[in-house]
């Protein structure tokens, strides 16, 4: 059964047409590689797929619930509850710790500090990161600081993770240690990832691939 | 699944003659001297066609009843025969076309003569380069679960065959972004 | 030389740099700036007022003395009407060149009147209709310039044919100027109300010219990264610094010139002045010309000073380094121990030692934002995040507490200062409004003829008068103590003592002895007084001590008590029916005969309330000032949250689309400013309290509270946090928008 499926997505930003039509299928616990060249609508997809942007016209369905049709708040709300969020850069806030970071979702669902740190704590662990905990994300390196983004995204135990180009500010071998452990964490807990890449050896990672090509998608799968 | 084994760099794979000259042909019948010039034209830059392999070839597919002979011109010597695929030879294009080529290093020819083919053809060249994308996919997605599985031999192997896999692709990439520029040109 | 140059035009041109933004920072720095020059150029020019006032004062005064008869006789006489007095001569020409008053082109004739254009607007207006009875004359000019002390005086010369040749003989007008001779306590009250005043000024100025510096050190960072020597960085740091405080002076100016007409319009006497003497002098124009600049390039190359010598530490987030405290807290020590070594030693007649005053005030008002930032610091760093909102506000402060503090650092001083002037202000109204209210209780009118004045007839006059219910007749005499201190003698029947003081069980043959405001009784029996007026000496006999409650002072004599005693002069009590408005106004109407010959005082609730009416107008500008001030303050807070909004536009989008609410981000940006400026209040509350309390103690004075005020002033506070986040809203909307996400 599909977790999230999208029908028919358009999206405009002023003259330019990002999506035209596009489509995409995710199952529960898969890992998809949206694939294709800049510019394609990759991006814009994971927004409106994410609902963080409302498309213009086509619909979205998270199970059995149209996000299209949801309000900001109610979109916001399932966005911290059930998605996670990985990009390229300048997600972790700069003036919290790495461990307060990675807290912030779970004390916005109101659960204690202590309580939000010590599972906090955990995920850093389980990502091989739980030395910079109390550091800044301004002190820690590129790798470090993806690693703590993808126990930020995890911490919650969201249904879907979206990941914008996660590696695209890091070296190879970098990189490839954080799809490792994004991937693997996934998998464990059963998250689907929606993984926005360009580069093909990212992209093997994931069990299928999808392919965006001026705003139409291409689901190898689902085509059409 | 074909499993990617171990490849030597010095490889080049011969590329199939006689799909690519089938596909010249399915634009209209043609002089075997033709269909040698425009091979050369478009695919052969550094090693163009002897007229005995033209021959050979053509002998072959005739045999096989993918083309037949459409006429002779009046004029000096065989060379005049004209040639015409037939349904069977559009039908083995079509499949040659389709069918991804085994990920392997050092594609490009023939690739590069499968979409200029298809788009000589009419047919769409993106969808060429989307299944050889999933297949090369498929195939980096093989090695990576190796790579993590493996020890650190194994994954030096696998990274050297996944970077040029990847060359491979981000090739297959650039050239379908540059498919209508290639259209262009090849139908001029 | 050429390269100097050259860098500092860098700068300049970095600082105008042609962007809109740059241009808002450019003009916000000179708004700032320029309010506090105007203010400084207003200071600079109090010198020439005073000097030209006291100039003019001078002038007037009658020269009594000179060979032969005199040429004019003149009455000085204080019209008194409600809580206004308009003072003036009345004048006799005995000769054809008799001096002429400065003001007025000839001395008026019989009838005839110079007003002054206060006194003319006052007497032409509905409100000085009971004023217009006691001036009959025929007005025939008005007073010029240079006859006024400042523009709202209200004054006259009046020409007379009834003055008598006794004792006002006048030779001429004009004396040589005296030295200052202002009253200590007064002097003092000055001196802490310019330094509260003017120190402000100089901190704002400095916050003014780090307006949006976060930005700038960034981008000076970033010519350093390239290679720019520390010593160029300097160089074009001070060339951006120069624009904004140029663009400040110009403002200033300005500003200044725009409000100079106005200055005659001020309501307050002592305030008001002519706006063509309010001219800075020159030295000090100098002086703010050249020291503004200083001032701001000095200050945002100290606050450069990290980014100077580590680049790398504006653009990587570090942990800055913790602030000292120990030498913050220096100033601040200083200035209480000067101060309380002060206590005691002011007092009403002798001239203080001011310098330890002014230092320790000055001290203390440099110590709130010297040691704001450490205490931000501190406070920040003791905070826990209770709220997801006010974590990420504390962290952010934790991380960047200096910019807020700077900015509220010139908020708390000025708030600092209010709050003392305000609690200085509530001390004198409350004496003020004490005396009101024992004098409330008598309702009176006293009236002194002048010697030889007819005092019969002013009598029978004001037994017409409206509102009058009983007059009393009280015999005076004034004398000498053999301690060395004055005694004034009323000798009158109980019926009238009664009615001045309350008396308990008041019989004839008793003399009672009012105690003073020292807590001693004004005479003791046995003291022997040795009159002015002859000579003669009386010993004081038993007398009865009474509260000071009434408004007569010294001592209180009944006519059986009184044998042997030669009164001097007659002082007339005039009852008045509380019920009818204007009583007063109505009784001194009906001697208005009697002109320049009576001089009396109204003692009772005003109908316009002084107190209220004074202290009301310099507690509107006050708050008006402070108010002005948190404006700009709060217009800096904005820029402040409206660059890091931009700063932070990445991760903010990113939070937003992580599903965080976006009302958790503004209560953030709340916190944010509210944290500092809850801080700075705090301190300047605690410090403008503790130093009203000091400097109240220094002069003596009681301690009062202006609740209300401070109130106010908290609120207005809170309401520009409220604001200020208001207004950062929409650009967090921006950022968090849908489009925050896009980098391009």
């Amino acid at each position: 059964m599909s977790l999230l499926r999208a029908e028919g997505l358009t999206k405009s930003f002023g003259k330019t047409h990002a999506l035209e039509g596009a489509g995409i299928t995710i199952r529960a616990g898969e890992v998809v590689a949206v694939m294709g060249p800049s510019g394609s609508g990759k991006s814009t997809l994971l927004h409106c797929l994410a609902g963080i942007l409302p498309p213009d016209s086509g619909t979205v369905h998270y199970g059995d619930r149209e996000l299209t049709a949801m309000n900001d708040g109610e979109r916001s709300e399932l966005r911290r509850t059930e998605f996670g969020f990985v990009f390229q850069f300048g997600q972790l806030v700069p003036e919290l710790t790495c461990l307060e970071n990675v807290a912030l979702p779970l004390r916005l669902s109101g659960m204690k500090r202590k309580d939000a740190e010590r599972a906090a704590r955990d995920w850093l662990g389980r990502l091989e990161v739980d030395g910079v905990a109390d550091q800044r994300p301004g002190e820690t390196s590129g790798g470090q600081g993806q690693r703590v983004a993808v126990a930020r995204a995890l911490v919650t135990g969201p249904k879907v993770i979206f990941a914008d180009e996660p590696t695209g500010a890091l070296d190879s071998l970098n990189g490839e240690r954080v799809m490792h452990l994004l991937t693997t964490a996934a998998r464990e807990t059963g998250a689907a990832v929606v993984l926005v890449t360009h580069e093909p050896r990212v992209a093997a990672y994931s069990d299928r691939e999808v392919v965006v090509r001026d705003g139409r998608s291409r689901d190898v799968e689902f085509a059409r | 699944m074909n499993t990617p084994g171990v490849y030597t760099v010095c490889i080049v794979l011969p590329m199939s003659i006689g799909h690519a000259l089938l596909g010249l042909l399915e634009s209209g019948p043609r002089h075997g001297y033709d269909l040698k010039r425009a091979y050369d034209e478009r695919f052969g830059q550094d090693r163009p066609l002897h007229y005995g392999q033209v021959y050979s070839t053509l002998s072959r597919l005739l045999k096989n009843g993918l083309v037949t002979e459409a006429g002779v011109e009046a004029g000096e010597g065989p060379e005049r025969k004209r040639y015409a695929i037939t349904d069977a030879g559009v039908t083995d294009v079509e499949r040659w076309l389709s069918t991804p080529e085994k990920p392997e290093p050092y594609l490009q020819n023939t690739l590069y003569a499968k979409v200029v083919l298809a788009l000589l053809s009419g047919r769409s060249a993106t969808e060429v380069l989307d299944t050889q994308r999933a297949a090369h996919l498929a195939t980096m997605r093989e090695l990576t679960r190796r790579k993590v599985d493996g020890d650190l031999a194994d994954q030096l192997i696998c990274d050297f065959a996944l970077f040029h896999l990847e060359a491979d692709l981000r090739w297959l990439e650039l050239t379908a972004a540059r498919v209508d520029q290639l259209a262009e040109e090849v139908t001029r | 030389m050429k390269r100097v140059i050259s860098d500092l035009a860098l700068g300049v041109r970095l600082a105008v740099g042609g962007s809109r933004k740059s241009w808002a920072r450019l003009a916000l720095q000179g708004v700032g700036i320029g309010l506090g020059v105007a203010l400084l150029l207003f200071a600079a020019s109090l010198p020439s007022v005073i000097d030209a006032r006291t100039d003019r004062q001078a002038a007037r005064e009658i020269v009594a003395e000179g060979n032969g008869p005199a040429p004019l006789l003149a009455e000085h006489q204080s019209h008194a009407f409600r809580s206004d007095y308009a003072t003036g001569y009345y004048l006799k020409a005995l000769t054809p060149d008799a001096p002429v008053p400065p003001g007025i082109d000839r001395v008026p004739g019989d009838g005839e009147i110079f007003l002054s254009p206060a006194l003319a607007r006052l007497l032409d207006s509905p409100r000085g209709e009971l004023l217009r009875p006691r001036f009959p004359q025929k007005v025939v000019g008005t007073i010029s310039q240079a006859g006024l002390q400042n523009p709202n005086e209200l004054t006259f010369y009046a020409g007379s044919a009834d003055i008598r040749e006794d004792d006002n003989a006048v030779h001429g007008w004009g004396v040589a100027r005296q030295g200052g001779g202002m009253h200590p306590v007064l002097w003092l009250l000055s001196v802490v109300g310019l330094v509260v005043l003017l120190f402000p000024v100089l901190v704002f100025v400095g916050v003014a010219t780090r307006l949006a510096a976060a930005q700038r050190d960034r981008r000076l960072a970033a010519l350093r990264l390239v290679g720019a020597a520390a010593s160029r960085v300097r160089l074009i740091a001070s060339g951006e610094s120069l624009a904004g405080a140029l663009a400040g002076l110009v403002v200033g100016f300005g500003i200044f010139f725009g409000v100079r007409p106005f200055v005659d319009r001020i309501s307050i006497n002592e305030l008001s002045a002519f706006p063509s003497e309010v001219m800075p002098t020159p030295a000090l124009t100098l002086t703010v010309i050249v020291a503004v600049p200083v001032l701001a390039v000095v200050t945002s190359l100290l606050a450069m000073r990290r980014t100077i010598i580590e680049p790398l530490g504006v653009v990587r987030d570090q942990k800055p380094v913790r602030r000292r405290v120990w030498w913050r807290l220096v100033p601040v020590v200083a200035g209480v121990a000067l101060l309380v070594s002060q206590i005691g030693k002011i007092t009403q007649t002798e001239k203080p030692n001011q310098w330890p005053v002014v230092f320790g005030i000055v001290l203390l008002m440099l110590g709130i934002p010297v040691l704001l930032p450490w205490l931000v610091e501190r406070v920040v760093f003791l905070m826990k995040g209770r709220t997801p909102a006010l974590q990420l506000a504390v962290r952010w402060l934790q991380l960047d507490s200096g910019t807020a503090a700077r900015v509220v650092g010139g908020v708390a001083v000025v708030l600092a200062g209010t709050v003392t002037l305000q609690m200085m202000l509530a001390g004198v109204e409350q004496e003020v409004q004490a005396k009101e209210k024992k004098q409330a209780a008598f309702h009176y009118l006293s009236v002194k003829p002048r010697q030889g004045a007819d005092t019969n007839g002013i009598a029978a006059a004001l037994e017409k008068g409206r509102g009058v219910t009983a007059l009393h007749r009280v015999e005076q005499a004034w004398g000498q103590l053999d301690s060395g201190g004055y005694v004034t003698l009323n000798i009158a029947p109980c019926a009238a003592l009664t009615k001045q003081a309350t008396i308990p069980n008041c019989t004839d043959g008793k003399a009672y002895s009012v105690r003073e405001s020292t807590g001693l009784p004004a005479a003791q029996a046995g003291d022997v007084v040795t009159f002015r007026h002859s000579g003669e000496r009386w010993t004081v006999p038993a007398v009865e001590v009474i509260e000071g409650t009434g408004s007569i002072p010294g001592l209180l004599i009944t006519p059986a008590a009184a044998r042997g005693l030669v009164p001097f002069g007659t002082e007339v009590f005039v009852e008045l029916d509380p019920a009818v408005p204007d009583a007063a106004e109505h009784a001194r109407n009906a001697m208005a005969g009697y002109s320049w010959q009576v001089y009396s005082y109204f003692g009772g609730q005003d109908d316009t309330d002084e107190a209220e009416r004074v202290f009301g107008v310099v507690r509107r500008a006050l708050l008006a000032g402070s108010l002005l001030t948190l404006l700009v303050a709060a217009a800096s807070l904005l820029v402040v949250a409206l660059e890091q909004v931009r700063e932070r536009r990445r991760p903010l989008a990113v939070m937003a689309a992580s599903g965080v609410p976006r009302g958790t981000l503004a209560r953030s940006l709340l916190w944010q400013n509210a944290v500092p400026l809850a801080i700075s209040t705090a301190v300047s509350l605690a410090t403008g309290i503790g130093l009203g309390v000091l400097v109240i103690r220094v002069i003596g004075a009681e301690v009062a509270f202006d609740w209300a005020g401070i109130g106010l002033i908290t609120g207005i506070v809170v309401g520009l946090t409220f604001a200020v986040t208001a207004l950062t809203l929409p650009s967090l909307r921006r950022a968090t928008g849908a489009l925050g996400l896009r980098t391009e």
